[in-house]
């Protein structure tokens, strides 16, 4: 997030796309309704009519994986109604001039055709959008996850750009991270193209650096995305150790997935239970859970923040670090004699120039968010505020373009993934902990009450759902908040593995799976 | 007529203001009952979480939330009433339940049947009738609001106009200025008639210099106080009267919109309101550029729904913005954080009826109409064992007594007064050498009371204290918002050791208890119905130490 | 209507009188924030400090030279030159009838500690004003809800004192506006939509009408199963482990057992805000399908337990088997978004110091 949770309800203009806050981020959400409550305006982008869409000034109704159109649309209508913020393009930006004759070609009307939104909403949400005096986009992986998800990103920033909304209070650009400590494995340079603290690979610097450090010269080229080693196991690929996911119910074309990790020589796996994953493994070393281990976790506003132990763990069970450091020693890797994750922190701020004013004593109370380049620094709440890190912001001239895969005879629906309130990815916790089932007990598909008589169902009923990669049988639920056309599951259940339909492209740049758009047939059983 | 559909209605009241309790009258009347769809069609038109609507509902005694509720005939219990056979009417009336004081204890006893008042004291007996007319003013008095009240023809806008209506509210217009206007009004001495008496000059003159646009004036015709049932024959028989008083309020204070937000129990008071509104829009007299001046005032009527707490202004504030009526927290005062956080005027229909008059005769003419150093009339209205009940607008400073003897005829024959209720019943009971005071602020608080709003109710020796007293804070309990805790439990504890149902059997034990209690409630409540509540209790005790005596030792 | 109809002046002095003491405060400021920044023990119990004012309880009344009665400090504007008293006979007297009033509507005054964070205040407040004393008895309040059968909120209003703080949390913190209050006066009670269940409401069982009930008539169901478990019960600051909020939270632990989790008031992200997961979706770490032992696979092809030092062996000779027989390239590491920083750091150190490559991602793609 560019800017802190604290100023979520200090926007007089919000733009939410593709983020479902109330049920994923029901937290950060109430800061929305903070500010909606003080007579802020709420714009909502989302396929389907979510509760933020009840609470919305305008409801932007987009067909999955038009985010583009819809962008383009209303940076059409910020330029033509003069909307721009000028000395903000011209002080901090670049390529505005190209930008701004691209829009010329994107009137609502056109994106209205694309994205089956009314111009008019299109227009409204622009000139509110255009006109704020702190307007504020959160978006999540509603966004990102589409074969296009960074042109989409990127056409988030253009808004941005256009009109100045960043670097300020209540503005800025704010993805919501959907794990609890997604940021800080970014962060700790779990990644094939970054050290830690997103020094990049490519760069021999770093990599003179890391040789200093670690004693091992490390390639000079990225590695490879999990994506990518999926493809490449059995063949490159020939063992792994994956640490606390459950990659075969998580990640996209389960099928494609399960063949991948059998055909590896060797598999370890490290988790709190015995995965489907795990079922998968030569090795499965028990690990400390949440509330057992000392740590720390990065959060969405990159705030840094302690983990206690609280109670011990089971068996003998044992903290990530330590059992990731133990297999290495064991392989013989030099540099991983550790007494407690202190040291392995106080380790990771040495390294990372984000972290490199804190250690483990000084994040005792969460009060930093990074960068915190040196020690006395205060930390950085909010980011861009005099100049981007790449110096001036760049406009992109995105184009709409097509999901990977879309509707047709055979498969005339779009699937559309996401989460539900009471139950988190493959519930190995949320299935776990009393009460939950009360809330939520079984998957189920969202349909719009039409479709499920147009197509034979009940509300209820049992459905076989396939898209060309698979099937899976799913009861019906007939609900208003799915639009004609598309349906939604979640990825929550085991006995209903969605993963075994999705996974029909990729992001070429990130790798990320267009898990949003899924074209599926949906019949009686 | 066909029914309209929820659909129509909702567009019909969405975006006007102050849309919920209108769209919700409609609904009522519509089905006899508030169901469960029509709410959550009201919830989601008006974008009020549906929780909120639903408790805000149950609120209000008058929200019928079962089938053919609103047909249940309601008959009034109030302290009068049940002197008057209010009880065995209640029995003999297929499906009727009480409701409380509905503010006609001249002519009791009163049943609300749908959407129009019934008198009469059998079942079989009962009629539609016209509010009584004020009994006429002894010789030698002047009078304000009721100098022309009782010539026919004067509810409609010639009637009205034929002795001077609407010539103060055109030369204001035409001929003067907000301040000059806010002036006269301040050297009235006319101060606020709803009880709370604050000066009407000042009012305005805050709401004038008040930031915020747009201004409000709001008519506080939520009559619910026991025993009071003046503003119901002004607003039957001079309704142009108070519109011209808000017209004057709204140029004095540069407001462009106003409300009468009017009590339930008055149906037949709406349509002559709405009528008389419509006549003088019709006259340029409301609306857009007021006698072809630039002055707008637009005026609406809104009617509650039973709650007496919404007479006290901000929770009629509350009620009006279609909120949960607990009265607000001030400061900030309703003069600059008023009907939706804006400035606004909330008067009593009795003040702004006395608005033009005064501007008509001028500032020294009203205060000379009082007696003593009292400035101006307050309208009384006096009920119970009294010959002739009524309303009678008296000069300030006029002895109860010679109200009570001289002007209504005195007590029954063969009955002597034993106590009186002031304000109302919130200000507690006078009796014995107390009855010998003059009816102004300053003498009665003297005593331990208040004027208030100028219900006075008469308890001939008759009559058993206890059971009045128990009657009256049952009526406080019934009423308390539920906001404050002081007012939420002393008002039920007080209730229950009238009724000898609760409480310590020793007399000092008692005693201490309710003293304790009242002191608390009358020091500590949020609004002014926990703080009077008491004085009931507390004038019980020092006027008739023996009987509550032998209540309390009695054996139960 | 009082005559102070601006509600005090408006000059730049920013000092007021607290009991004699000149104290200075920021316009805008309460007289009871002020008071408590002063360390003046003023009671209340409609009080949130993360909600508006209230005024409902009448505990927090001081007094204000100049006014004929007590104020309510909490909706009280502090004002220059104000004249503050903050204890005295007369105010003793009324907070404590006030409380006697209270524990008059009440079946039980004392619930266990469990119910949640704000729980015992009331009884706390009834023992420092002696008020335990059966005076001003009657009928009690409120009717309780023992047909709703959600695992996770208690619904005992028949120990309910209507300080609607749970109303205005669901309403203000959380936005939810699930519960609302019903019929008035003495029958006020707490309620939803239609007075039904909360699972047919709008609620999303966040928990925070159960953590800022003063008197444990909402209750966390899920703490309570663990009311018998024996031990005291420790407090321990932790960061929930769902969403990328990062909310704080004190697991409260008895013995080794986490039995529930209080909210952080003072939690940097969330201000003692929670959702259902992070409030009652902890205890998944206690459960029975935990692995507590290394798990390999055997000749037999199952897994079987085995000791650290058999599975690490195990696991380093599987893994180096591949690196020996088909490059560095062969071996590819996957990090968790879920486990601590210090995982991903170490997993990442794993192959760049142990092989030099970077063949190694999180979840975060997927």
């Amino acid at each position: 997030m560019s800017n802190p949770l604290a100023d979520m309800d200090k926007p007089d203009v919000i733009f939410c796309i593709g983020t479902n806050m109330t049920e994923c981020h029901p937290v950060a959400a109430t800061g929305i309704k903070r500010a909606l409550a003080n007579g802020a305006k709420l714009i909502v982008a989302d396929p389907r009519h979510i509760v933020l869409a009840d609470l919305a000034d305008v409801y932007l109704p987009l067909r999955v994986g038009t985010d583009s159109a819809l962008l383009l649309g209303m940076a059409h209508v910020i330029a033509r109604e003069g909307l721009v913020d000028q000395a903000f393009m011209d002080a901090r930006t670049t390529e505005g001039m190209a930008f701004l004759e691209h829009v010329e070609r994107f009137p609502p009307e056109w994106a209205e055709e694309i994205t089956g939104v009314p111009a008019a909403d299109i227009e409204q949400a622009a000139l509110w959008y255009g006109r704020a005096e702190r307007g504020a986009i959160y978006y999540t992986l509603g966004v990102t996850e589409h074969i296009c998800g960074v042109e989409n990103v990127q056409g988030l920033c253009n808004l941005v750009l256009m009109t100045g909304n960043i670097g300020r209070e209540g503005t800025g650009i704010n993805p919501m991270r959907g794990q609890n400590n997604i940021q800080g494995a970014g962060d700790a340079g779990a990644l094939p193209n970054n050290y830690p603290g997103f020094q990049p690979v490519t760069d021999p610097e770093n990599q003179e650096k890391f040789e200093k450090l670690y004693g091992k010269k490390v390639d000079l080229e990225n590695g490879i995305t999990k994506v990518t080693a999926l493809e490449m196991c059995g063949d490159q690929i020939r063992a792994m150790f994956i640490d606390g996911e459950n990659t075969l119910v998580s990640d996209p074309d389960r099928a494609h997935c399960e063949k991948a990790l059998r055909s590896l020589d060797f598999l370890v796996v490290a988790d709190l239970f015995l995965t489907e994953t795990a079922e998968l493994a030569d090795v499965v070393f028990p690990v400390a859970a949440w509330g057992e281990v000392d740590g720390t976790q990065t959060n969405t506003e990159r705030r840094i923040q302690r983990l206690r132990a609280a109670v011990p763990s089971p068996g003998v069970a044992r903290p990530d670090w330590w059992v990731i450091s133990a297999l290495a020693k064991r392989m013989g890797f030099q540099g991983f004699e550790y007494e407690g994750a202190e040291q392995v922190f106080n380790e990771l701020c040495e390294v990372s120039p984000i972290y490199h004013g804190v250690d483990w004593d000084k994040v005792e109370e969460g009060a930093y968010q990074w960068p915190v380049p040196f020690d006395g620094h205060p930390g950085t709440p909010m980011l861009h505020s005099d100049e981007f890190v790449n110096g001036r912001g760049i406009f992109n001239l995105v184009e709409q373009r097509d999901p990977a895969e879309t509707v047709d005879d055979d498969y005339p629906v779009w699937l559309t993934t996401g989460r539900r309130l009471a139950s988190y990815h493959t519930r190995t916790q949320t299935g776990r902990s009393a009460g939950i089932d009360y809330l939520l007990s079984e998957e189920s598909l969202e349909i719009h009450p039409d479709d499920v008589d147009e197509w034979g169902l009940a509300d209820r009923s049992w459905a076989i759902m396939s898209s060309r990669r698979g099937s899976v049988r799913v009861r019906v639920k007939a609900t208003k908040r799915s639009p004609r056309g598309t349906v939604f599951t979640t990825f929550s259940f085991a006995d209903v593995p969605v993963n075994a339909l999705t996974g029909g492209g990729y992001d070429p740049i990130t790798q990320t799976a267009e898990l949003k758009v899924c074209p599926v047939s949906v019949v009686p059983e | 007529m066909t029914r309209p559909s929820d659909e129509q209605l909702h567009e019909r009241w969405r975006d006007q203001p102050a849309p919920l309790l209108p769209l919700l009258h409609e609904l009522h009347e519509r089905d006899g009952y508030l169901s469960e769809e029509a709410l959550r069609g009201v919830a989601k038109a008006l974008r009020i979480p549906i929780a909120e609507l639903f408790g805000t509902v149950t609120f209000y005694h008058h929200f019928a939330r079962e089938p053919g509720g609103l047909e249940a005939p309601r008959v009034c219990t109030g302290p009068v009433c049940r002197l008057r056979g209010a009880g065995d009417l209640l029995d003999s009336l297929d499906g009727a339940v009480s409701m409380p004081c509905s503010g006609r204890c001249d002519e009791p006893v009163p049943v609300l049947r749908g959407s129009s008042t019934l008198v009469g004291l059998a079942a079989d007996a009962l009629e539609s009738r016209p509010s009584p007319l004020p009994p006429a003013a002894p010789a030698g008095i002047e009078e304000c609001i009721f100098a022309e009240m009782r010539t026919e023809g004067r509810a409609g806008l010639e009637g009205y106009r034929s002795s001077g209506g609407y010539d103060a509210l055109k030369t204001a217009v035409l001929e003067s200025t907000g301040p000059e206007v806010i002036r006269t009004i301040t050297d009235s001495g006319l101060a606020g008639r709803g009880g709370a008496g604050f000066p009407t000059g000042r009012k305005w003159s805050a709401v004038a210099d008040a930031a915020g646009d747009p201004k409000t004036i709001v008519c506080n015709a939520d009559e619910g106080e026991p025993g009071c049932f003046k503003d119901r024959v002004i607003m039957d028989y001079d309704p142009h009267a108070v519109i011209e008083g808000m017209a004057l309020a709204a140029f004095a204070t540069g407001a462009t919109r106003g409300f009468i937000y009017l009590r339930y129990e008055y149906p037949e008071t709406e349509g002559i309101l709405e009528a008389a509104i419509a006549e003088a829009e019709a006259a340029g007299l409301l609306g857009d550029g007021i006698l072809g001046s630039d002055v707008d005032f637009k005026l609406y009527v809104r009617r509650g729904a039973g709650a007496y707490i919404c007479g006290e202004e901000t929770s009629l504030l509350n009620s009006l913005e279609g909120k949960h009526p607990f009265p607000r927290n001030r400061p900030p005062y309703p003069v600059t954080h008023g009907f939706e956080g804006l400035p606004t005027v909330v008067n009593n229909v009795e003040t702004l009826a006395a608005c033009a008059p005064i501007l008509r005769n001028g500032p020294d003419w009203y205060r000379g109409l009082g007696r003593g150093d009292n400035a101006g009339t307050k309208i009384i209205s006096l009920s119970g064992d009294v010959v002739r009940p009524g309303n009678y607008e008296i000069p300030l400073g006029l002895p109860l007594r010679e109200l009570i003897d001289d002007w209504a005829g005195g007590a029954y024959e063969g009955r002597n007064v034993q106590a009186v209720t002031m304000a109302g019943i919130s200000g507690g009971f006078l009796a014995g050498e107390d009855l010998d005071v003059d009816l102004d602020e300053a003498s009665v608080r003297e005593r331990g009371s208040m004027l208030g709003a100028g219900g006075i109710m008469v308890f001939d020796d008759s009559r058993d204290m206890i059971d009045v007293a128990h009657s009256a804070m049952e009526f406080f309990a019934h009423e308390s918002c539920g906001k404050c805790f002081p007012c939420r439990i002393g008002t039920q504890r007080l209730t229950e050791r009238l009724a000898g149902k609760a409480g310590p059997k020793e007399l000092s034990d008692w005693l201490d208890e309710v003293r304790d209690l009242g002191e608390t409630m009358k020091e500590t409540s949020a609004c002014g119905l926990g703080m009077a509540a008491p004085l009931i209790s507390e004038s019980l005790v020092k006027y008739f130490p023996e009987r509550v005596a032998q209540h309390v030792t009695s054996v139960r | 209507m009082s005559d102070n109809i601006d509600g005090g002046g408006n000059g730049a002095l920013s000092t007021m009188t607290l009991d004699g003491e000149d104290v200075g405060f920021t316009p805008g400021e309460t007289v009871y924030e002020v008071s408590e920044r002063y360390r003046r023990e003023i009671p209340t119990l409609c009080y949130d400090e993360r909600l508006e004012p209230f005024g409902g309880c009448r505990l927090c009344i001081v007094e204000v030279e100049g006014s004929h009665n007590p104020v309510a400090s909490c909706t009280t504007k502090a004002a220059p030159g104000m004249k503050v008293t903050t204890k005295s006979g007369r105010l003793d007297m009324h907070r404590r009838v006030l409380l006697e009033l209270v524990a008059s509507e009440n079946r039980d005054l004392d619930v266990d500690p469990m119910s949640g964070y704000a729980s015992g205040e009331m009884a706390t407040l009834l023992d420092r004003y002696d008020a335990r004393t059966g005076r001003f008895l009657g009928m009690q309040s409120g009717t309780s809800h023992p047909d709703d059968p959600n695992p996770f909120i208690l619904r005992d209003y028949e120990n309910c004192i209507s300080c609607f703080r749970c109303v205005r949390v669901c309403a203000e913190q959380e936005g939810d506006y699930a519960i609302s209050v019903m019929n008035r006066g003495f029958g006020t009670q707490i309620t939803t939509e239609f007075d039904g269940i909360l699972k047919d409401s709008a609620c999303t069982f966040c928990g925070q009408c159960i953590q800022t009930c003063p008197t444990g008539a909402l209750a966390d169901l899920k703490a309570l199963a663990s009311k018998d478990v024996p031990g005291e019960t420790k407090l321990t600051r932790t960061i929930c482990p769902y969403c990328g909020v990062g909310c704080s939270v004190d697991l409260m632990t008895r013995g080794d057992q986490v039995v529930g989790v209080l909210p952080a008031m003072d939690g940097p992200a969330n201000h003692g805000a929670l959702c259902v997961k992070g409030q009652f979706a902890f205890d998944f770490i206690g459960h029975k399908d935990r692995l507590d032992t290394p798990l390999v696979r055997g000749d037999d092809g199952q897994l079987h337990p085995a000791t650290w030092d058999d599975a690490l062996d195990k696991a380093a000779a599987g893994l180096l088997a591949a690196v020996d027989n088909h490059g560095r390239h062969s071996l590819y590491v996957v990090a968790s978004g879920r486990a601590p920083t210090e995982a991903a750091y170490m997993m990442q150190k794993f192959v760049r110091a142990g092989l030099g490559t970077s063949y190694i991602d999180n979840c975060s793609r997927a």
